[in-house]
C-alpha cells in the first residue's frame, strides 16, 4: 500500500536526547484536550494518555545503565493501519496535513482500530468524563468533552490549525502556507527543553523539513510501512535500535520483560 | 384463508415498506449521535474570549512565569512566557496543570477552625481574624512564644513574617529544609557571604553533584533551556553534562555520563575528585589550599572505590574531561534537594574554588544580600531551620505558644515526619496559612485558606540556583477568587496592626510594590511577565578546609543499605501533593494502585535476598515503611531508592493513602563540625514481608 | 402436561423434570443478565477488557461460535444446492444451532461496542473499506436468513400447524428454502472471510497480517475453510450430546459420519494451506518486518505450545482421522476428533485475536496479560445457556429430527 500523500505534511521530530521525561508534555496534553483527572493514574492500561513518555533502557547494569524517554503521540501514519478498519469512518486521514482524525459522534467504540494500533496511540474512554466539582470551568475551549464508549487519540491540536488557519486568512496570509510556528500542538509549545520540533516536513521553510532528514532521525517501527509522521532523533545508538525491530539483521529485539 | 406465494411477498414487503415511511424512525436514529455525545452529564465546554494573561506560577519551588490562558476569564491552561529571559517559554510540569489546581478538591474553601480531633467548622473571616488577634494578644512581648514556620523560599511573605515576630518580641522564626538553607550555611564556612549560584548557561561542562537540576533542583526551567541551549536537534553539542548522584534520575537520563555514587559516599566522591584533579597538577590560591590538599589526600582512588562501588577510572575520566573544558562548573546539591549537610555542598563547591571558577563566567558566583522592604526583617543568610526547632519543641527545650504557618507542610515534609506531627502537639494554638489541606493545616487549631498563585500577588527573590541576583513578581489574573480565601499576608498585617504593630503596609500588593522600588525594579513591568537582575559577585572563598577537616566519614552498618529519596517535580514538591492532572504522568514502575515502589539494581537485590514484586519493610531508626521492590539498573550500589511525597494523609481522592511517606523514614543526624540536622546519608535495613 | 405440544409420535422427559433443567439453565442465563445489564449502564469498564486488549474473550468466543454455527450454511448448501439429500436427516439441527451462535454472537457485540445506542453506524456511516463493516452487513443479514430458515420450523409444531395460514406460510417458506441457503452461503462465505480478513489487514500486527503469500489477504480463506472445516462436526457433537442427554436417538450415525467427511476434507484442505500459510509467514513475512517466529511467544500463558497444539494436535491429527474412513467410522474416534477439531478452530480465533494484540511490537513495549473477569465470563455463559434454552425447547416441541420416530421404535 502507498501511503497518502497531501502538499502538507505536519509532523514532530523529536529529539531523545534532551528530552528529559520531565512529563510537562502529558500533562499539556491532558488539559488541552479536556482528559478528567484520573483518580487511580497508576493502571496505565486504563488510562487516557494521548501523549505518552515510554522509558528506555539499555539494558546494561549499573553503573553502566542508561535510560531515555520516548514521548509517543499520534504518529499520523502516512498510511495508517488505524483507518481502513474502521468500520463507521469515525476516522480518517483525508484533510490537507496528513493529520488522522477522530470523530467522536461518530466512533461506536469497536475497538478495532486499538487493535490495528501497534504504537497503542489510541485510547478507549472507559468511563465518563466526570471532573472534580468546580474543574469543569477549566475546560480548554479546543476539544470537546467525549463521553465514554468512544475511542480518542491525539491529533495534533488539531483546532490550533484551525485556529491558526484563522489568523492567516484574518492577517491577509495564506493559511495553506503558515509559517514555521504559528501551528504548535500543546505538547511541543512546552515542553521546556524544546525535545519536541513541529511544523511541516514538506516546507523548507520549517526547521523540520532539514531535522527530518537528519542522520540520527529515524521513525518508529519503520519496517512495517506505516510511515508515520512523527521522527525521532537521537545521537544514542542503542536509543535509535529500540526504533524498530532488526532480528533480521540479528540486532535488537523486542524485550522479553516488563520494564 | 389461503395464502400463496404472491400474498405472501405482499404481506412483506408492505410491512416493511410502511415501517419505513414512518418518520419517527429517521428522527430518533438520526438523533442518537447527538444524545449519545451530549448527556447532561458530559461537562460543555466554556464560551467567551481566548486571552494570555502574565502570572507567577509559584506552584513550583523556582516559580515559572507564565501566560495564563483563559476563555471568558476563566483560567484553562497554562503556557511558557517567551519573553521572560528566565523561563524561554519552557514550563514545568507542576505550573502546566496549574489551571486545574484552583480547583482542586483539597482546596480550603473557607476559614475552618478546630472543633475537635479530626473535625473542623466553616468559620467568617471576621470570626477567623479575630480568633488570630486575641490567640496572639498574650503572647506578646515574650521571646519564644510565637514562632512561624515558612515554606516560600523566596517570597517577601518572609520579611513580612520575620518582622512581625520581631516586632511582637519573638526571634522564632523558621524555614522549612532546602538547599537555599544549607549552602548559604556552606558558603559560610568557606568564609563567603550569601547564596552561591551557578552559572549553568555559561558552562561548558555541568558536573551535578547530586543536584537534580534538570528535573527537580533549583530553578528547573531555566536549567532545562541552558541545557537546551547547549544541545541543538541535529547538531553538535556544544557542552558537556555529567550528573554523580545515587540515581540514573531525569536530570542523568539525558547527561552525557551518569557516575553512580551513592547517597552515603557523596562527600567522599567530590574530594576524592579533588584529590585527582591536584595530581592532575590543580592548583588554588586560596588561603587554605595547603591544608585542603593534606586533607583530601586521604581520599584516594582506593578510597573512592571502596565507597562508591565504583572503579578509579571514573575519575581519572572525569579529570581529564574537565581539564578539557574551557568553563567547568561544578553545581553542589542533595540528589533530593534537601538534607545534606553544609559539609556535603563544601566538598562539592569546593572543587568551584579548585579549579578557580568563583565569580567566572560559567561559573560559582555569590548572590549578596538583597534590599529589603521592611527593614526589621531577618536577613536570610541568618535563617534557622524548621527540624531543628520542631525537635525541641519535642523536648519541650521549646515552648511557643503560637505557630504560624506560611505555605509550609512540616508534618508531612520533615524528616522523621511523625515526630514532628507529634511534636506540633506540644504547640496551644496552630495557625496554618494554607491554600490545600495539607497534613499541617489538618493538624491546626485554624485553617485560613491562601489565594492560589492565579488569585494573589507574590513575588520570588533569588530563587535558588540563580547565577545573579533575579526577581519575579506577579499580579493576579482572575479577579476573584475561587475559595473564600485571603491574601496571608494582608491578614498578617491586619492582625499585626490590631496588635499594635504597624510595618508600614496594609497589603502584600504595597510590600511587593515596595520590594521592586527598593531593587530599582518596576512593578509593572515585573507583573507583566518581565524580570529585574541584578550583578552577580564573586568573592574571595576559601576551600573550606577548616570545616572539612572534621567531618566524619560516614559509617555504614554492614546490614543497611543507603536510601536514595527521589524526587521528580512533576509528582509535586514539599507544599505540593501531586496535583490531578500530573498524575498520570507516574510510572507503573513507581506506585501501583496503593502500593509504592522501591528501586534497586539487581546486585543490591540478589545482597537483599529480594526480587521484583516481593513486598519489603523499609526500616530506620525513626520508623518503618512497606513497598515493593522494583529491580532497575539505575541506582548505585548498595543504595535503595523511594519517591518522595507519596503517602499523603491529608489532600484530596487522586492522592490520599496512595504509597508511604519517605520522609518518616529519613533518620535526622547531627553534622560534625557545623551541628546542622542532616538526613542525606540516611540508611535502612531492607527485609521481606 | 405438554404431551399435546410433543411433535408426533415422540417420548419427552415428565415436564417437572423438564422444568428443572430448565431452572438450572435460566439460572445462569439470569446471572448473565445481570452481567450485561450492569455493562450496559456502566459501561465496558467493568469487564476485564484494557488499552492493550480491545478484543478479548467476546471477540474469541464470537468468531468461535461463528465458525462452529457455519455447519447451518454450509449443510444447507450441500443440501438445498448441492442436493446432497442425506443430510435433510441434520439439517434441522445446523439451522437452530447457527441461529443461536449468531444471535448470541450479534448480543455479545452490542455489549462489546462502546456505544451500543450507537451499533447500527455500520449501515448508516459504512466504511466499504473495512472488513469489518462487511462482517456487520453479512451476520445481521444471515442472521435474518437463519431466522427465516428457522421459522418454518417453528410454524410446523403440532398444534400451529393446524392454523391454516401458518401452515401455508411454513410451506411457502420451504419452497424458498433452496434459495434462502443458496443467499445463505453466500453471506456466509463472505462474513467467515472477512473475519479472517480482519486480521489479515491488520499493517501493524505481524502475527495476523498476511500480505503477498498467494493473494490479499490470505486470511480470509483460511477462516472460510476453517469454519467449514469445524461447523458441520460441530453440529454432529451436539447432536449427539443431546442423544446422551436425552437417551433417545436422533440421527442416525451413518449421517453423522457423512458430515465427518465433510468436515474432516474440508479441514484437511485447510490444514494444507494453513501449515504452507505458517511456515511462509515465519520464513517470510516476519523476517521482513525485522521480527523473528521467537518474539511471537513469551513465557507460558504466550507459549509457543499454543500454535502447535492448534495446527498440529488441533488441526492436523483430527484431519487425517476424519478423512480415515475406518477411524471416521468410529463413534468414540469420530467424535473425539470432532472435539479435537473444535478446540482448534477455537483456538485459532484466540490467538488471532489476543495473541496478535498482545505482542508488543515496539522494541521497548512489554507482554502485558489479560485475564476476562467475570463479567466477561457470566455474559459469554448466558449466551450458551441461551443456546440449550432454545435448543430444549425445540427438540421438545419442534419436529426437528426426522429420524427420530424411526430410530427409537
Amino acid at each position: 500500500m502507498k501511503a497518502k500523500e497531501f502538499n502538507i505534511k505536519w509532523g514532530m521530530v523529536i529529539d531523545l536526547d534532551k528530552c528529559t521525561g520531565c512529563g510537562a508534555c502529558m500533562t499539556a496534553c491532558q488539559v488541552e484536550n479536556n482528559i478528567a483527572p484520573m483518580v487511580d493514574a497508576s493502571n496505565k492500561l486504563r488510562t487516557l494518555s494521548w501523549m505518552l513518555v515510554y522509558e528506555l533502557s539499555n539494558k546494561k547494569a549499573a553503573p553502566d545503565a542508561e535510560i531515555a524517554y520516548l514521548p509517543r503521540p499520534c504518529m499520523q501514519c502516512g498510511n495508517p493501519t488505524c483507518v481502513p478498519v474502521c468500520p463507521v469512518i469515525a476516522t480518517d486521514k483525508n484533510e490537507e496535513g496528513g493529520i488522522v482524525s477522530q470523530i467522536y459522534p461518530r466512533c461506536i467504540g469497536c475497538r478495532y482500530c486499538m487493535a490495528a494500533c501497534p504504537y497503542h496511540a489510541r485510547y478507549f474512554n472507559w468511563e465518563d468524563p466526570i471532573f472534580p466539582k468546580g474543574m469543569e470551568k477549566t475546560l480548554s475551549p479546543n476539544t470537546s468533552v467525549r463521553p465514554r464508549g468512544v475511542v480518542e487519540k491525539c491529533n495534533f491540536c488539531h483546532t490550533r490549525l484551525m485556529k491558526a488557519k484563522d489568523k492567516a486568512r484574518q492577517e491577509g496570509g495564506n493559511p495553506e502556507a503558515l509559517a514555521d510556528g504559528a501551528y504548535m500542538p500543546a505538547c511541543a509549545e512546552v515542553c521546556p527543553t524544546g525535545a519536541i520540533s513541529f511544523g511541516d516536513i514538506k516546507n523548507p521553510e520549517h526547521k523540520v523539513h532539514e531535522l527530518a532528514k537528519g542522520e540520527n532521525a529515524y521513525r518508529l517501527l519503520e519496517k512495517l510501512g506505516l510511515a508515520p509522521q512523527v521522527y525521532y532523533v537521537s545521537k544514542r545508538e542503542w536509543v535509535r535500535k529500540l526504533g524498530d525491530n532488526y532480528a533480521a539483521t540479528g540486532k535488537a529485539g523486542a524485550e522479553k520483560k516488563h520494564s | 384463508m389461503g395464502l400463496d406465494r404472491r400474498g405472501f411477498v405482499k404481506i412483506v414487503m408492505g410491512g416493511v415498506a410502511g415501517t419505513l415511511f414512518t418518520p419517527v424512525i429517521w428522527q430518533s436514529l438520526d438523533d442518537v449521535s447527538i444524545w449519545s455525545q451530549n448527556w447532561g452529564w458530559i461537562p460543555r465546554l466554556n464560551k467567551g474570549e481566548v486571552k494570555a494573561k502574565s502570572a507567577l506560577s509559584k506552584l513550583c519551588p523556582a516559580g515559572c512565569a507564565v501566560k495564563v490562558k483563559t476563555v471568558g476569564g476563566l483560567p484553562f491552561a497554562a503556557i511558557g512566557n517567551t519573553a521572560n529571559p528566565m523561563s524561554k517559554g519552557g514550563v514545568c510540569p507542576i505550573c502546566t496543570g496549574g489551571a486545574q489546581l484552583m480547583y482542586s478538591p483539597a482546596r480550603v474553601k473557607s476559614p475552618m477552625k478546630k472543633v475537635g480531633e479530626g473535625k473542623y467548622e466553616a468559620i467568617k473571616w471576621e470570626e477567623a481574624e479575630a480568633m488570630l488577634v486575641e490567640k496572639l494578644t498574650p503572647l506578646k512581648g515574650q521571646d519564644g512564644k510565637i514562632a512561624a514556620i515558612s515554606g516560600d523560599e523566596t517570597g517577601t511573605a518572609n520579611e513580612v513574617l520575620s518582622a512581625m515576630l520581631a516586632g511582637l518580641g519573638s526571634t522564632g522564626f523558621y524555614v522549612m529544609p532546602g538547599e537555599m538553607f544549607t549552602a548559604t550555611k556552606g558558603v559560610k564556612l568557606m568564609g563567603g557571604n550569601g547564596q552561591p549560584g551557578f552559572d549553568i548557561e555559561g558552562s561548558d561542562l555541568v558536573l551535578m553533584i547530586g543536584a537534580d537540576a534538570l528535573d527537580s533542583w533549583g530553578t528547573t526551567v531555566a536549567n532545562q533551556k541552558a541545557f537546551a541551549a547547549t544541545r541543538p536537534t541535529g547538531g553538535a553539542a556544544t557542552a558537556q553534562y555529567i550528573y554523580a548522584g545515587p540515581v540514573l534520575n531525569n536530570t542523568a537520563s539525558v547527561c552525557d555520563k551518569w557516575v553512580a555514587v551513592p547517597p552515603t559516599a557523596m562527600a567522599t566522591f567530590a574530594l576524592a575528585l579533588a584529590n585527582q584533579l591536584i595530581a592532575a597538577g590543580a592548583v588554588s590560591s586560596a588561603a587554605d589550599f595547603g591544608d585542603y590538599k593534606a586533607l583530601v589526600a586521604k581520599y584516594t582512588p582506593e578510597a573512592f572505590e571502596a565507597a562508591t562501588g565504583l572503579k578509579a577510572d571514573v575519575l581519572k575520566d572525569l579529570v581529564a574531561k574537565i581539564k578539557a573544558a574551557k568553563a567547568p562548573l561544578i553545581v553542589a546539591g542533595a540528589s533530593f534537594g534537601q538534607g545534606a549537610g553544609a559539609l556535603d555542598f563544601v566538598a562539592a563547591a569546593s572543587l568551584n574554588v579548585l579549579l578557580g571558577r568563583v565569580g567566572q563566567k560559567g561559573g560559582m558566583t555569590l548572590l549578596g544580600a538583597a534590599p529589603k522592604a521592611i527593614a526589621s526583617a531577618a536577613d536570610r543568610e541568618n535563617a534557622k531551620d524548621a527540624g531543628s526547632f520542631l525537635a525541641s519543641v519535642a523536648t519541650g527545650k521549646a515552648t511557643p505558644g503560637a505557630l504560624l504557618i506560611y505555605e509550609a507542610n512540616p508534618a508531612f515534609a520533615l524528616p522523621q515526619a511523625a515526630e514532628m506531627a507529634k511534636a506540633m502537639g506540644n504547640i496551644g494554638f496552630k495557625v496554618s496559612f494554607s491554600t490545600y489541606m495539607d497534613e499541617t493545616a489538618a493538624l491546626a487549631d485554624l485553617i485560613l485558606p491562601a489565594p492560589h498563585p492565579y488569585e494573589r500577588f507574590d513575588d520570588a527573590m533569588n530563587p535558588y540556583g540563580v547565577s545573579k541576583p533575579t526577581y519575579l513578581a506577579g499580579k493576579p489574573v482572575v479577579s476573584k477568587p475561587v475559595a473564600d480565601c485571603k491574601d496571608p499576608v494582608d491578614v498578617l498585617l491586619a492582625a499585626a496592626a490590631k496588635l499594635g504593630l504597624s510595618l508600614g503596609f496594609d497589603t502584600y500588593a504595597d510590600v511587593i510594590k515596595a520590594k521592586a522600588t527598593a531593587l530599582g525594579g518596576d512593578f509593572d513591568a515585573l507583573a507583566a511577565g518581565g524580570i529585574w537582575n541584578g550583578e552577580a559577585k564573586g568573592g574571595a572563598l576559601t576551600l573550606g578546609a577548616g570545616a572539612l577537616a572534621k567531618a566524619v566519614p560516614v559509617k555504614t552498618d554492614e546490614k543497611a543499605v543507603a536510601l536514595a529519596p527521589v524526587t521528580r517535580l512533576a509528582y509535586g514538591t514539599a507544599s505540593l501533593a501531586t496535583p490531578p492532572a500530573n498524575l498520570v504522568t507516574l510510572r507503573d514502575t513507581e506506585l501501583v494502585g496503593k502500593d509504592l515502589f522501591v528501586q534497586m539494581n539487581g546486585a543490591t537485590a540478589k545482597k537483599l535476598g529480594v526480587a521484583k514484586g516481593n513486598k519489603v519493610k523499609l526500616t530506620s531508626g525513626s520508623g518503618e515503611i512497606k513497598a515493593r521492590v522494583h529491580v532497575s539498573e539505575g541506582v548505585a550500589a548498595n543504595t535503595v531508592a523511594v519517591l518522595l511525597g507519596f503517602g499523603r494523609s491529608a489532600w484530596d481522592e487522586f492522592t490520599k493513602g496512595k504509597g508511604e511517606n519517605v520522609y518518616k523514614i529519613l533518620t535526622v543526624s547531627d553534622e560534625a563540625g557545623t551541628g546542622l540536622k542532616v538526613w542525606a546519608g540516611s540508611t535502612v535495613t531492607v527485609a521481606k514481608v | 402436561m405438554d404431551r399435546a405440544l410433543f411433535p408426533d409420535g415422540v417420548e419427552r422427559c415428565s415436564f417437572g423434570k423438564f422444568a428443572l433443567w430448565m431452572g438450572f439453565v435460566t439460572a445462569f442465563f439470569l446471572f448473565g443478565l445481570y452481567a450485561m445489564i450492569l455493562i450496559f449502564a456502566k459501561g465496558i469498564v467493568v469487564t476485564g477488557l484494557d488499552n492493550y486488549f480491545g478484543f478479548g474473550l467476546w471477540i474469541t468466543f464470537d468468531l468461535a461460535v461463528i465458525a462452529l454455527g457455519a455447519g447451518a450454511f454450509f449443510t444447507g448448501f450441500l443440501k438445498y444446492i448441492l442436493k446432497i439429500d442425506q443430510l435433510k436427516n441434520i439439517i434441522n439441527l445446523t439451522v437452530i444451532i447457527g441461529f443461536i451462535c449468531y444471535s448470541g454472537a450479534m448480543l455479545v457485540l452490542t455489549m462489546d461496542i462502546g456505544q451500543p445506542i450507537r451499533a447500527w453506524f455500520g449501515y448508516w456511516h459504512p466504511n466499504v473499506h473495512s472488513m469489518l463493516t462487511e462482517v456487520i452487513f453479512c451476520i445481521t443479514c444471515y442472521c435474518l436468513v437463519l431466522i427465516i430458515e428457522y421459522v418454518p420450523l417453528i410454524l410446523e409444531q403440532k398444534q400451529l400447524n393446524k392454523i391454516p395460514f401458518l401452515h401455508h406460510l411454513a410451506h411457502n417458506m420451504h419452497v424458498n428454502m433452496a434459495l434462502f441457503a443458496g443467499i445463505g452461503a453466500f453471506l456466509s462465505t463472505f462474513h467467515q472471510g472477512s473475519l479472517g480478513g480482519m486480521y489479515g489487514v491488520l499493517m501493524g500486527r505481524p502475527y495476523a497480517f498476511r500480505e503477498g503469500f498467494f493473494i490479499w489477504p490470505w486470511t480470509f480463506f483460511l477462516f472460510v475453510l476453517s469454519a467449514v472445516g469445524s461447523g458441520p462436526i460441530f453440529t454432529v457433537l451436539c447432536c449427539t450430546l443431546m442423544e446422551k442427554m436425552t437417551g433417545r436417538k436422533l440421527v442416525d450415525f451413518k449421517t453423522k459420519a457423512l458430515m465427518g467427511k465433510i468436515a474432516g476434507t474440508m479441514l484437511t484442505v485447510y490444514i494444507f494451506f494453513k501449515i504452507l500459510d505458517t511456515w511462509a509467514w515465519a520464513n517470510n513475512f516476519l523476517p521482513s518486518v525485522g521480527m523473528t517466529f521467537d518474539q511471537m511467544f513469551y513465557g507460558i500463558i504466550y507459549g509457543k505450545w499454543l500454535m502447535f497444539t492448534e495446527i498440529i494436535l488441533c488441526g492436523l491429527v483430527p484431519a487425517i482421522m476424519l478423512i480415515t474412513p475406518s477411524i471416521r467410522n468410529n463413534p468414540t474416534l469420530l467424535y473425539t476428533a470432532g472435539i479435537l477439531d473444535c478446540i482448534g478452530v477455537t483456538l485459532n480465533r484466540y490467538l488471532f485475536t489476543v495473541q496478535a494484540i498482545a505482542i508488543p511490537v515496539m522494541p521497548f513495549d512489554s507482554w502485558q496479560f489479560y485475564y476476562p473477569n467475570w463479567t466477561e465470563w457470566s455474559t459469554c455463559g448466558m449466551i450458551v445457556a441461551y443456546g440449550v434454552i432454545v435448543m430444549s425447547l425445540s427438540y421438545r416441541y419442534l419436529p426437528v429430527f426426522p429420524q427420530e420416530r424411526a430410530l427409537n421404535k
